[in-house]
């Protein structure tokens, strides 16, 4: 087997975004790649793997979206529909240039709005079984529904109120307002966030991601490829995925030291760097809390200290660690993790423009879901 | 029923043939009464529901180490051993965690709003734990960690639900 080779991130790319596009999986998918082989000067051909992850009932197959845009032949390919949205496929990519088993890999992560939340709910009579027939006759039916619980036990055992997960949906709206491809551009203010209707008290609206159809690509490929392609290279440093005992949401062990706490740990093992390092951060933000584990996990803050070190500023542009500097799937839209990958990419080429740029930011984290599964990678500029 | 917030101890409804308040019946709309989300268990899970029926909360016990295991599935997860039992539990536990249902994602639970949700760890096996909703307490009297018992509601002809209550005399 050859030497494990250092991984770059060498091409990012969307598709059009929005509500109720009117495009297929499909067309979204062959879009956020050819946008991700332009902004990567690279042909189809010159790619060897694709990577895919999606919900189940919305899949677009590796070898399929090969075929679509022309790509000829594939020495690796995997499609995942289990475990922390796009951050399996990164991992699976990453893994795969390391190792070898492919030069240059295409990863994917496309979503419709439709039926995004867990596979909806049954029509009509339609009995449920599996796991889900000990959930839905008690009116748990969405993400939405575990996230009020996991809320819900940090403020008993820490204190955290509503205002701090306001804090945090406040901040990185701040940064949406100053990207021309978020969705929600108005400030937001904390009246704002408390006025938005309950979902799953203490859970608000304003807590959740935003569905939207959308595709995220990204293309890895080795350094020494990486050095000839338009782009400045980014590298992934370490990377890592963890799991908890009970892999369910609602009866994981411990819902404030869920999978982010595993996956953190593993990551900083494997590197020199330390949180201390790290410019700029993209944190999974399917809810706010989500995003406020990971600052937890990963060091940027103490256990169960989220709340006041957001309340301080201490995401925000000049603040300890700015998070989320695209505002977030809360307002850029739901891209499952990808975005946080595309995002600390171009603030590490320095790129993003618009009075959102860390200045001189060399170091980045992305880290993607919360409870049973969760992955996390860091990424630097040289 | 479900609406947990707003049944006063005393008016707790005992199950009757349809499972629903006999006021009710008297309002007459063209729309048909929704049914609520029900189970389809299987030979793993079909236990769980009868007993329920019962009015008993059972949960599959490893034979060969004792172990408990919810939901259910075909193998222990402390010992690997493949011969596990529906073994009756005493419906005691604490509150993990909740959260308020306020919108509802199906349309039985349109005139249940809203209506709490819980995770009960049972007092057999720390860690042990199901999804339940909580009943005949109001919101202000919701505690992490308050002492719960188990109760049936029967919420359909076709389901009776395991649910949980203050533990009397806690």
């Amino acid at each position: 087997m050859a030497r494990r080779q250092r991984v770059a991130v060498v091409g990012v790319g969307y598709s059009t975004v929005g509500r109720r596009t009117g495009l297929s999986l499909e067309h979204l998918t062959a879009q956020s790649s050819v946008a991700a082989l332009a902004d990567a000067g690279l042909a189809a051909r010159d790619v060897d793997g694709v990577v895919v992850h999606s919900f189940p009932h919305q899949y677009v197959g590796a070898t399929q979206a090969a075929d679509l845009i022309g790509v000829p032949d594939l020495a690796f390919y995997s499609g995942s529909v289990d475990g922390a949205a796009y951050s399996v496929a990164a991992l699976h990519g990453i893994a795969a240039v390391a190792s070898g088993s492919c030069h240059t890999c295409l990863t994917i992560r496309t979503v419709h709005q439709a039926g995004a939340a867990g596979g909806g709910v049954p029509a009509g009579d339609a009995r449920v079984g599996g796991p889900r027939q000990f959930l839905l006759p008690y009116g748990s039916f969405t993400g939405a529904h575990w996230a009020g619980l996991y809320m819900r036990r940090h403020m008993h055992q820490y204190g955290t109120t509503e205002e701090h997960f306001g804090a945090f949906a406040v901040a990185q709206r701040d940064f949406a307002t100053r990207n021309p491809d978020a969705l929600f551009r108005e400030p937001l203010s904390m009246d704002d966030y408390l006025g938005s209707r309950y979902i799953t008290k203490p859970l608000h609206l304003l807590d959740c991601d935003y569905p939207v159809d959308s595709s995220s690509a990204l293309i890895f490929t080795t350094e020494e490829r990486a050095r000839d392609l338009a782009k400045k290279p980014v590298f992934f440093d370490a990377w890592a995925m963890g799991t908890t005992d009970v892999v369910d949401f609602n009866l994981v062990e411990d819902m404030t030291h869920s999978s982010p706490w595993r996956a953190a740990k593993r990551m900083w093992e494997r590197t020199d760097l330390s949180p201390a390092d790290v410019d700029v951060a993209g944190l999974y933000d399917g809810f706010t809390f989500i995003a406020m584990q990971w600052l937890e996990a990963l060091g940027f803050c103490g256990e169960g200290e989220s709340g006041p070190f957001v309340a301080a500023g201490e995401t925000r542009l000049g603040g300890a660690i700015p998070t989320n500097t695209d505002g977030g799937a809360c307002n850029v839209g739901r891209r499952h993790g990808a975005n946080f990958f595309i995002e600390v990419t171009r603030q590490l080429r320095g790129e993003v423009g618009g009075g959102r740029q860390v200045p001189g930011a060399e170091v980045g984290v992305v880290s993607n879901a919360v409870g049973g599964f969760a992955a996390c990678a860091l990424l630097t500029a040289s | 029923m479900l609406r947990s917030t707003r049944l006063a101890p005393a008016g707790r409804l005992e199950p009757d043939a349809r499972g629903r308040s006999g006021g009710e019946e008297t309002l007459t709309t063209a729309r048909p009464e929704p049914r609520p989300p029900l189970p389809a268990p299987d030979p793993l899970t079909s236990f769980f529901w009868e007993a329920a029926r019962r009015r008993r909360l059972a949960i599959l016990r490893c034979d060969d180490c004792g172990w408990y295991v919810h939901w259910p599935r075909p193998v222990c997860k402390r010992c690997r051993s493949f011969s596990l039992t529906p073994t009756e539990v005493s419906g005691r536990g604490t509150l993990y965690s909740w959260t308020v249902g306020m919108q509802a994602f199906h349309p039985w639970f349109e005139d249940r709003l809203p209506y709490l949700l819980a995770v009960v760890e049972l007092e057999e096996q720390a860690n042990l734990k199901l999804v339940t909703n909580l009943v005949e307490c109001d919101e202000s009297q919701v505690e992490i960690g308050m002492a719960l018992e188990v109760t049936f509601e029967v919420v359909s002809p076709e389901l009776t639900l395991p649910m949980f209550r203050p533990a009397q005399g806690a």
